[in-house]
């Protein structure tokens, strides 16, 4: 068996004792009925509660090695970034089994739900959630809403950060019925001028971030349209952190706000 | 004469520079836009937005032209740039730290750099200043090399403990950037700058003598301890308040002054005005470029300063060699 | 003797937390139209009375005073358009042309603002005249010559239209011609044009040849001081350098010659 990073993945046994170095997949592993037997979490893993209960072994990206081997894990799980290849060869010196999972678009929960079933142990369950939520995303696709509404997703205000079409949340908005304006753009982050945006001509800007760009006000933010007539949406939750089986939840929030606005 | 054609190449890149921009538009659009006959929001684009922030990358740029001119003749060395008295450090630990504390107001991250570049400049004079009322340039050098760096690390410490994205961007504000351009803006720097400005050119002179060294400055005339307390106080002022409203932009006051030294006048008379003019000018041309060589994406306007300053620089040392 | 442009009573100067005073108990006058040197070996306190004498230095206790007044109570830029100083070192950060070196020597005629005048210009190019640099006008200072170098410095010094010209060891590093031709300048203004100057210099044998007066300099008190035949006296030499010497004397002026050690044993059994 080979994870996502095309690294074999090295268990004799199921997995007692995982460490989860990514929030996403900390959620996950309690989704795939495997909580019980998750003993390391990343600093702010926020969802499900539960996961506040387990011990924290630092930073997700360039973690502490050391407080990860402390918790004697048998298998420590990666978000499947590049940036974590070093991290993985010296667990495979440690001879510490790893698994990296991609997860970046609202298509990866699925196989994800799936891979950390077979390996977690409960196939069955996992097997039963993905299918699950690939219906239902199929169902919300195939709902084929007029997108009446185009939506500046914005991060950060100096310099303006937006979320490009390559992030879950373009996902998100098209689902609910929006359109992201900046939905050409490949990455899933990127700053671009306020003229760009001016440009663009957003009807709405959803706010997505915990604290909030102090955009409201500011003279040169008044040439966004939307900006000038303070049409903000503003939504809450690690749903809209990382893409997860909650998704359904996300879109369901999102189409409630959008739906409230005119174009 | 010479003058004429300079502040026409100058105005003409200015134009330019307010012609380009992510939104596609034409000259004709762009004229419109100007004189407010356009239609939508063109008009919107070209005078709250373009112009602007053509007009603060200008008075930026030219500010840190200026200072970096000065500098370099203060402390008599042509490495000296306007960051090199460890205000980059400052600023860049003000800003951090403003969005670790989670303060959200739209100006607090300026604000918050502006303190910590003051913090910074007066650290470095406190260290500077021996006996008296003696500022020595070398210490200078040294304390400002040392609060930057100290700066950076207690900067590096809140990143590492802090959890967020978000103080991530606080650092690509840094990099430079002219996002925050509004009329106000323009209008606010301008004020605040047009103090130090005319300061540091009636130093002209004593610049000229410092450069030849303290004690022969002195002995041409120049009242060398109060002449580099006001350059010091007046070169960290404006570039502290560049910082803030622009973030940090390298190699501008490094290489325009020596440019401008090489190609139009090395008395500080004439070079002040010309560098302010002429990194005016580049600056302008970096913020076109970064605005609209990826469109929509934006670069940081202090990696296209390096990509454009460093090899203009290499050619004219090279020339200047042969 | 009329006004004196340089006088100094009593001086003395520690500086901080030395053990001993660097330069104690001086007296120096300097009239218009004098030559003074002040020889000494190193340490013997010249660059310190230097910097007295130019303000650089407050003394402890007693006066300096330049053109009757307390040098403390001169402006920098009064004093220089008094005093002309061509210093030991200098290497200019970014260097300059000629003519640009020497309009510095107007810089404390000049306002902040105001451009150079027509009586600028004139004193730049009279200056440069004077010293026989105007063909150099043109050149970049870092293509000159020693001995050029040192000739458009006092040029500078010279467009600072001053009463008295300070040289401190401004020939170290000339040979023969360029060194003479610094000290028949430095004569040509003071006979002249009656400016004074203060030599400052090593090479005794020279500036004896040129001075009215001559000032031994010996760790921090004029060891002697007056016309160069009644200072350069064997006794006096050897004992201030702590060599032996013998003094000849060339056209009524006294020359010395250090002497080698055989020459020294010598003399030594001789007398």
């Amino acid at each position: 068996m080979v994870d996502h990073a095309g690294h074999p993945v090295r268990l004799d046994s199921v997995p007692q004792r995982i460490v989860s170095l990514s929030p996403s997949l900390t959620e996950m592993v309690f989704a795939v009925g495997a909580g019980e037997r998750l003993v390391g979490r990343t600093k702010w893993s926020a969802y499900p509660p539960e996961a506040q209960a387990v011990p924290s072994v630092g930073d997700g990206l360039d973690p502490n090695l050391e407080m990860v081997t402390a918790q004697r894990p048998d298998l420590v799980v990666f978000y499947h970034t590049s940036a974590n290849a070093p991290t993985i060869a010296r667990l495979d010196q440690l001879g510490i089994a790893s698994l990296s999972v991609r997860l970046d678009r609202l298509d990866d929960v699925s196989p994800a739900v799936r891979l950390l079933g077979r390996v977690t142990g409960d196939s069955a369950r996992a097997d039963s959630l993905a299918g699950a939520f690939q219906r239902d995303l199929d169902t919300w696709r195939g709902r084929a809403i007029e997108h009446r509404l185009a939506v500046l997703l914005l991060a950060w205000d100096a310099p303006p950060i937006v979320i490009g079409g390559g992030s879950f949340l373009s996902e998100l908005v098209q689902l609910a019925g929006g359109r992201n304006v900046f939905d050409d753009l490949l990455q899933s982050s990127a700053t671009v001028s306020i003229e760009a945006i001016a440009a663009r001509a957003p009807d709405i800007v959803l706010l997505v971030e915990e604290s909030e760009p102090a955009v409201a006000g500011r003279p040169e933010w008044e040439a966004v349209r939307a900006v000038r007539e303070r049409r903000f949406v503003r939504v809450h939750g690690s749903e809209f952190s990382w893409p997860s089986l909650r998704a359904g939840q996300a879109v369901a929030q999102l189409t409630a706000a959008l739906t409230t606005e005119k174009p | 004469m010479r003058w004429l054609g300079l502040i026409t190449a100058v105005a003409v890149v200015v134009l330019g520079a307010v012609a380009l921009g992510p939104a596609s538009l034409s000259v004709g659009d762009v004229w419109r836009g100007l004189v407010g006959s356009a239609e939508g929001p063109t008009v919107t684009i070209v005078r709250d937005l373009r112009l602007p922030r053509v007009l603060l990358a200008f008075l930026v740029g030219g500010s840190l032209s200026v200072t970096g001119a000065a500098l370099q003749a203060l402390v008599r060395n042509p490495l000296a740039d306007p960051y090199l008295l460890g205000l980059s450090g400052g600023a860049g630990l003000g800003a951090v730290s403003a969005i670790a504390l989670s303060l959200t107001s739209p100006w607090a991250v300026p604000i918050a750099a502006l303190v910590g570049a003051v913090g910074a400049i007066l650290l470095v004079y406190r260290v500077a200043v021996v006996t008296g009322s003696v500022l020595d340039t070398r210490v200078l050098l040294l304390g400002g090399v040392v609060v930057g760096a100290f700066a950076a690390s207690v900067m590096g410490a809140i990143m590492a403990l802090s959890p967020a994205p978000e103080v991530r961007n606080a650092l690509m504000w840094l990099l430079g950037s002219f996002g925050r351009a509004s009329w106000q803006a323009v209008a606010i720097f301008a004020a605040y700058a047009v103090i130090p400005l005319a300061l540091l050119y009636t130093l002209a002179r004593p610049l000229d003598l410092l450069a030849l060294g303290e004690e022969p400055a002195r002995f041409l005339g120049a009242d060398v301890e109060r002449a580099k307390r006001h350059l010091y106080v007046t070169a960290s002022a404006l570039t502290a308040v560049a910082v803030a409203f622009a973030g940090i932009i390298g190699f501008v006051g490094l290489v325009v002054p020596h440019a401008v030294r090489l190609t139009w006048a090395r008395l500080h008379r004439s070079l002040l005005p010309a560098a302010f003019v002429v990194g005016g000018a580049l600056v302008v041309i970096a913020d076109a470029i970064a605005r609209t060589a990826f469109a929509p994406l934006e670069l940081p306007v202090g990696v296209v300063t390096a990509l454009i300053g460093v090899p203009v620089f290499v050619l004219l040392v090279r020339q200047w060699a042969s | 003797m009329g006004e004196l442009i340089v006088r100094t009573e009593a001086v003395r100067f520690r500086y901080p937390g030395a053990a001993t005073d660097a330069v104690r108990d001086l007296a120096l006058s300097v009239a218009p139209g004098e030559l003074v040197g002040i020889v000494g070996p190193n340490g013997s306190g010249k660059t310190t009375l230097l910097r007295l004498v130019l303000g650089v230095l407050r003394p402890t206790s007693g006066t300096v005073e330049v053109a009757g007044r307390a040098v403390s109570h001169w402006s920098r830029r009064d004093l220089a358009r008094l005093v002309g100083v061509v210093a030991q070192r200098e290497e200019p950060m970014f260097p300059l042309r000629v003519d640009q070196t020497v309009l510095f020597g107007r810089y404390p005629h000049l306002g902040s603002l105001g451009a150079p005048r027509r009586r600028d210009q004139d004193a730049v190019q009279n200056a440069l005249e004077r010293c026989d640099v105007a063909n150099l006008a043109d050149r970049w200072v870092d293509t000159l010559s020693g001995g050029e170098w040192q000739r458009v410095r006092i040029a500078r010094a010279l467009a600072q239209e001053p009463k008295a010209l300070v040289l401190d060891e401004a020939t170290a590093n000339l040979d023969i011609r360029h060194e003479m031709e610094v000290f028949e300048l430095t004569a040509r203004l003071v006979r002249h044009e009656g400016i004074a100057a203060i030599v400052v210099t090593h090479h005794v044998n020279l500036v004896a040849r040129y001075a009215d007066r001559i000032v031994v300099m010996d760790r921090g008190v004029a060891r002697a001081s007056g016309p160069p035949d009644t200072v350069l006296r064997k006794t006096i030499l050897e004992d201030v350098f702590e060599w032996p010497v013998a003094v000849t004397n060339w056209g009524g002026v006294p020359q010395y010659v250090p002497l080698r050690k055989d020459e020294s044993d010598r003399e030594g059994t001789a007398s």
